[in-house]
C-alpha cells in the first residue's frame, strides 16, 4: 500500500507541477524506486550495482530495486500480477527468445510511439527483434550470439582442429567417439528453446526455412543431424544453457555451443584455461548463427512508465553500452560503442564478435510456441525413433501451417 | 562355534559400515566440492579424496552478501511456519484422536487425498489468489503456503501421539473438576510434549527446505533453496556445493541434537487408524 | 445436532484446520480439476484436453516412467529399509552413531540431493570414476541419458534421499512386536529365517502398508529430483505438467496432474485389495 501511494505522490506532482521527469522533482521527499528485472549471473550483477545503476539513481533522484526473475519465469510473474491488477514491475529486460509469450498475452505496452528514441547507432537488426506486427513492444539492449567452446588440450592430444564446417565437425565427433570409447562433441538437446536455437542455426546453414520446416535446406539439416547423432555425446540429452557449462567443464564434452557467459563460469571460476572458443563453423550454403540478447520492455500497468523510460534510454546510451562491452565482454548494441576487455577475455570478445557477424534475429510469430514445440518434436522423432525425416517433417511443417492459420496470419 | 560368532559379527559390521557409507558419501562429495580446487573436480577423472583445501568458494559466497537474506528468510519462514502449525493442528489433532474411530478414520483420509496431488497443481492457483491479497513476496505469504502442505503432514503425527494418551487421564481429570480447556492444556499437553516437539521440528526441517511453493511465490526475497536453485541455474558449480552445504548444516545439528527424542512411533499410526 | 452438542468441543478445535484445508488445498484442487475438463480454445466442457494427451508420447512414456520409477523404488526401499531397521534393533557398539549418520539425508533438501547425485551420477561422476579405478569399466556410462538406466538413477536418488523415514517407520513396527512373540517362537524351535517369515513380516505388515502407502504418494508425484538428473527424454508426469505449463498450456497441465491423481488412487484401490486386504488398517488394534 505504501508503495502505492509512494507512486501516487509522484504521479500528482508531476501533474501539478507540469514538468516532464518522473522523479527528478526534488520536492519529492522519499526517492521513487524503479522495480526492475532481469536474469544476470552473478558476476553480472555486481556490475550492474557498481557501475551502471547509481549513475542513474543520482541523476533522477530514485532507487532502482533489480530483481534476479530468469526469462522462463517473467512470463508466469507479469500474468500472475495482471490478473491481480496490481503490476509491481517497472522494466523487464527479457531474453528475445521468449518475447512472443508477453506480447501475445498483452503483459507489455506498445511502446511504438516512443521508437524515437532508440538512438541510431543502435544496430538495425536488433530493433526488428523487438516489433510485432510491424508494432513495437521492445527497446534494443544486448545483442548476444552462441559461440563454439572447445578443449584445446583435448582437441591437440588427438591432432584436432576446430571444425569449420559439418563435414569436419561430423569427422571430429567421428574420431573422438573412436578414441574416447563415448561421444565428446556436444549439441543442446533437450528439446525446448535451448535446442531451438540450435535448430535454427543448423537449418540455415543449410539454407532452409525453420519456418517451413520440409524445405530443401532444414531436410538436409534434420538429415546430417540423424547422421550425427551417434557420435554425439550422451549429455547432450541433458545439455541446456546452462548444464553445457558443466559438461564442457568437466570433460564430459569438447565441443559445445553456449552463450558466452560460460566464459566466466568455465574459465575464471572453474579455471579451465584450456578451454577456448571460437566462432563455430559454417553449413553447406552459409553460416549462420541465432541473435540472442536481451531487450526491454514496459509491461502494461507499470507504475512509474516515464521513469523506465528515461532508464531504457540510459541503458541504450553509448556510455553505459561502453562499459558493458568492457567489464563483462557484452557485444555492444550500438554501432559507436567499443569495449576494453581484459587481456584473458580478448579471444572469447573476439569469438563473439565474430559470430556477431553472421548472427540472424529470429521473426518474431504469435504461434511461437507451435514453431518451437513443431522443431523441437520433430528433431525427437527422427534422431531418438529412428523416424523417415522427410516424412516427419512433412508432418510438422502440417502443424506449423495449422498454428499460423489459427493465429489468423 | 566362537569363530563362526565372530564371523557373522563380522559381516553385521561389515553390513552396517556399507549402510552408513552409502547413507554419507553423498554428502562428503558435496562436502568435498565446496573445498575443492577446481582442478581436482573440473576432469574427467574427479578425485575422490581431499588432498588440499580451496576456500575461495566460501570466500566468495560470505563475501557476495547474497548469503544473510536468504538465510534469514528461510530461518523466520520455517520457525513461524512450525509455530502456527502446531498452533492450528495440535488442537485439531488431539480433536480427531478423540473422535468415533469412524469419522477419525474419514478425517485422516481427506488429509492424506490433499497430498495426492502434485504440488505444481495447487501452486498455481494459489499464487494468482495470493497475489490478489498481496501476499506475493512476503513472509507470511510463504508461511500459509508451506502451511498448505505442512498441516496435514503434522496433524498425522500428532493424531498418533495424542491417541497414546490414555483417555483416562483425562477422565480423572474432569472429576476433578477441571475445565475441558484446563484439562487439555494441564494434562494433555505435558505428556503430549515430546510428540509435539518431535512434530514440530519435523515442520521446521519441511519449511526450511522446501521450494516449489517458494518458487512460485517469491520475487525479490529468495530463500535458501531459490539462492541453491540461482547458482543451479548460473552454472555457480561451486557456490551450489557451498549454499547446500550451509543449507544442510542446521539439519544436522537438530538432528544429532534431538535424535533421542525422534521416536519412530510418532510417525506411525496415522493410517492404521 | 446431536452429533454437534456431543462434539461441539472437538469441532472448535477442528475448525481452523478445516478450513484452512478447504480453502487453501481442497478449493484450488477443485479449480484445477475442472481446468482439465475446459476446452483449451473454447472453454466449454469435455475430454478434448485427454485427447490431446493421450495422443501425445511423451505423456503415455511419462506415465510409464512414473509407475516405473515408483515400484523400483518402493521395492529398493522397502529391502533395504528393512534391512537397516532389523541392524538398528540390534545392540551393538555405535549404534547411536550409526542411528545419527543413517538419519543423515533426511536433513538434505530433495533439491540439493539432486544437485549432488548429479556429482555421482554425472557421465564424468563419482561413480563412473569408482567403477573406472575398479577396473569394471573402460569408458564411462551415461546414467542420467534416458532409457531404464535414468529410471533406476532416480529411484536411487529418491531411495537415499527418503530411507531414513522408511527406516524410521519400519523400526516403530518392529519395537512394537513384543519380546515374548519371539521367545515363543524360539521356544518352539524356530530358525532365524523361519522367525523373519512367519512371525516379524507378518506382523509388521500394518507398518509395511504404511510405509508403502506414505512412500508410493510421494513417489508417484516425484519433480525435483527429475528436472535435476533426467533431461525430457525422460518424462515422469509431474515434470510432463510442468513442461505443458511453461508451454502455457494450463488445460494440459491441469489434465496432467488430475491424471497423476486418479493413478495414485487406482494404485491405493488395488494395493488394498489384493496385497492388504484390509489386514493393514484393521489389525493396528
Amino acid at each position: 500500500m505504501k508503495f502505492k501511494k509512494l507512486v501516487a505522490l509522484a504521479l500528482s506532482l508531476f501533474v501539478v507541477s507540469g514538468f516532464f521527469a518522473g522523479c527528478a522533482k526534488k520536492e519529492a521527499q522519499q526517492p521513487t524506486t524503479l522495480r526492475v528485472t532481469m536474469g544476470l549471473g552473478e558476476e553480472e550483477w555486481k556490475v550492474m550495482r557498481e557501475e551502471i545503476f547509481p549513475a542513474f539513481e543520482q541523476a533522477n533522484n530514485c532507487k532502482i530495486e533489480a530483481i534476479q526473475v530468469e526469462s522462463g519465469d517473467v512470463v508466469k510473474k507479469l500474468e500472475a500480477m495482471k490478473q491481480a491488477g496490481k503490476m509491481e514491475i517497472d522494466l523487464i529486460a527479457q531474453d528475445n527468445m521468449a518475447l512472443a509469450p508477453l506480447v501475445e498475452k498483452g503483459l507489455v505496452e506498445d511502446i511504438s510511439e516512443f521508437r524515437s528514441k532508440i538512438p541510431a547507432e543502435i544496430i538495425p537488426s536488433l530493433v526488428t527483434v523487438g516489433e510485432f506486427d510491424g508494432k513495437l513492444y521492445f527497446f534494443p539492449f544486448r545483442p548476444n550470439v552462441e559461440i563454439n567452446f572447445y578443449n584445446e588440450a583435448k582437441f591437440n592430444q588427438y591432432g584436432l582442429k576446430p571444425p569449420t564446417n559439418w563435414d569436419e565437425l561430423l569427422q571430429v565427433a567421428k574420431t573422438l567417439k573412436e578414441k574416447e570409447g563415448v561421444g565428446k562433441v556436444g549439441i543442446k538437446a533437450v528439446f525446448d528453446g535451448n535446442t531451438t536455437v540450435q535448430l535454427f542455426e543448423f537449418i540455415r546453414q543449410a539454407g532452409g526455412d525453420p519456418l517451413v520446416l520440409n524445405d530443401e535446406g532444414s531436410i538436409k539439416a534434420y538429415t546430417f543431424l540423424k547422421e550425427l547423432w551417434p557420435y554425439l555425446s550422451p549429455d547432450s540429452l541433458k545439455a541446456d544453457w546452462n548444464t553445457t557449462n558443466r559438461f564442457i567443464a568437466e570433460e564430459s564434452m569438447y565441443l559445445a555451443a553456449n552463450w558466452p557467459f560460460g566464459v566466466n563460469v568455465i574459465v575464471k571460476d572453474g579455471g579451465k584455461k584450456e578451454i577456448k572458443a571460437y566462432g563455430g563453423f559454417s553449413g553447406p550454403v552459409k553460416a549462420s548463427k541465432v541473435l540472442g540478447g536481451d531487450v526491454l520492455g514496459i509491461p502494461v500497468g507499470s507504475p512509474n512508465k516515464e521513469l523506465a523510460l528515461k532508464f531504457i534510454e540510459y541503458l541504450m546510451s553509448k556510455e553505459v553500452q561502453e562499459k558493458l562491452a568492457s567489464k563483462l565482454g557484452w557485444p555492444s548494441a550500438r554501432t559507436d560503442a567499443y569495449g576494453q576487455v581484459e587481456d584473458w577475455q580478448k579471444p572469447y570478445f573476439d569469438a563473439i564478435n565474430e559470430a556477431m557477424k553472421v548472427a540472424e534475429p529470429r521473426p518474431n510469430l504469435v504461434y511461437w510456441a507451435d514453431v518451437d514445440k513443431a522443431l523441437n518434436d520433430a528433431l525427437k522423432e527422427i534422431v531418438i525413433d529412428g523416424k523417415d525425416v522427410k516424412a516427419t517433417l512433412d508432418k510438422y511443417h502440417q502443424k506449423i501451417e495449422e498454428a499460423k492459420q489459427k493465429a489468423g496470419k | 562355534m566362537q569363530s563362526k560368532k565372530i564371523i557373522s559379527k563380522f559381516f553385521f559390521y561389515l553390513g552396517i559400515i556399507l549402510i552408513v557409507l552409502f547413507m554419507t558419501v553423498p554428502v562428503y562429495i558435496l562436502f568435498r566440492v565446496s573445498f575443492a580446487v577446481p582442478e581436482d573436480v573440473l576432469t574427467s577423472h574427479p578425485k575422490f579424496l581431499i588432498t588440499r583445501f580451496e576456500f575461495k568458494h566460501w570466500e566468495q559466497v560470505f563475501k557476495s552478501g547474497n548469503l544473510w537474506p536468504p538465510l534469514y528468510k528461510s530461518f523466520i519462514v520455517a520457525t513461524l511456519t512450525m509455530i502456527l502449525a502446531l498452533i492450528i493442528a495440535a488442537p485439531a489433532s488431539y480433536a480427531i484422536s478423540r473422535f468415533d474411530r469412524k469419522i477419525k478414520y474419514a478425517i485422516i483420509l481427506t488429509l492424506f487425498f490433499t497430498r495426492m496431488f502434485p504440488n505444481v497443481g495447487i501452486a498455481l492457483p494459489i499464487s494468482v489468489t495470493f497475489l490478489k491479497w498481496n501476499l506475493m513476496d512476503t513472509n507470511l505469504g510463504l508461511v500459509m503456503a508451506h502451511l498448505i502442505e505442512q498441516l496435514p503432514f503434522i496433524a498425522w503425527i500428532l493424531v498418533s501421539t495424542f491417541e497414546t494418551i490414555p483417555i483416562d487421564l483425562e477422565e480423572a481429570a474432569s472429576i476433578d473438576g477441571a475445565g475441558r480447556i484446563r484439562t487439555l492444556l494441564k494434562i494433555v499437553l505435558p505428556v503430549a510434549a515430546p510428540g509435539l516437539a518431535v512434530a514440530a521440528m519435523f515442520t521446521w526441517l519441511n519449511s526450511w527446505n522446501e521450494f516449489t511453493y517458494a518458487l512460485y511465490l517469491s520475487l525479490t526475497t529468495k530463500t535458501l533453496p531459490l539462492q541453491i536453485y540461482y547458482y543451479v541455474l548460473r552454472g555457480g558449480f561451486f557456490q551450489q556445493a557451498a549454499y547446500s552445504t550451509i543449507l544442510t548444516i542446521p539439519v544436522l545439528i537438530i538432528t544429532f541434537a534431538l535424535q533421542r527424542y525422534i521416536r519412530s512411533d510418532y510417525l506411525g499410526g496415522a493410517i492404521k487408524g | 445436532m446431536k452429533f454437534i452438542k456431543k462434539y461441539y468441543f472437538e469441532l472448535l478445535l477442528i475448525l481452523p484446520l478445516a478450513l484452512y484445508i478447504l480453502g487453501f488445498t481442497i478449493f484450488p484442487i477443485l479449480k484445477t480439476i475442472l481446468l482439465s475438463f475446459q476446452d483449451k480454445d473454447t472453454g466449454a466442457l469435455g475430454f478434448s484436453t485427454y485427447q490431446y494427451l493421450f495422443a501425445k508420447k511423451d505423456f503415455n512414456m511419462a506415465i510409464f516412467n512414473t509407475i516405473a520409477v515408483t515400484l523400483v523404488g518402493l521395492t529398493f526401499q522397502l529391502v533395504v529399509g528393512l534391512f537397516i531397521a532389523m541392524a538398528l534393533k540390534y545392540d551393538f557398539k555405535g549404534k547411536g552413531l550409526v542411528r545419527s549418520l543413517v538419519l543423515l539425508p533426511m536433513g538434505v533438501p530433495t533439491l540439493v540431493s539432486g544437485v549432488t547425485l548429479l556429482y555421482i551420477f554425472g557421465t564424468q561422476g563419482y561413480l563412473n570414476e569408482l567403477l573406472y579405478r575398479l577396473g569394471i569399466i573402460t569408458k564411462p556410462i551415461a546414467w542420467t541419458s534416458g532409457g531404464i538406466k535414468n529410471i533406476f538413477v532416480i529411484a536411487f536418488a529418491d531411495s537415499w534421499k527418503v530411507l531414513p523415514v522408511v527406516v524410521l517407520l519400519l523400526l516403530a513396527g518392529l519395537e512394537s512386536i513384543p519380546n515374548d512373540v519371539y521367545e515363543a517362537s524360539a521356544i518352539d524351535g524356530a530358525s532365524k529365517t523361519q522367525t523373519f517369515f512367519y512371525v516379524t513380516l507378518p506382523l509388521l505388515k500394518p507398518s509395511i502398508t504404511m510405509t508403502m502407502i506414505l512412500r508410493a504418494v510421494d513417489s508417484f508425484r516425484i519433480f525435483e529430483l527429475p528436472k535435476i538428473l533426467a533431461g525430457r527424454v525422460t518424462p515422469f508426469l509431474a515434470t510432463y505438467a510442468y513442461d505443458e505449463y511453461s508451454y502455457n498450456n494450463l488445460n494440459a497441465s491441469a489434465a496432467a496432474s488430475t491424471i497423476l491423481l486418479l493413478i495414485i488412487i487406482i494404485f491405493m484401490v488395488l494395493y488394498f485389495r489384493f496385497v492388504d486386504r484390509g489386514e493393514g488398517v484393521k489389525g493396528a488394534k
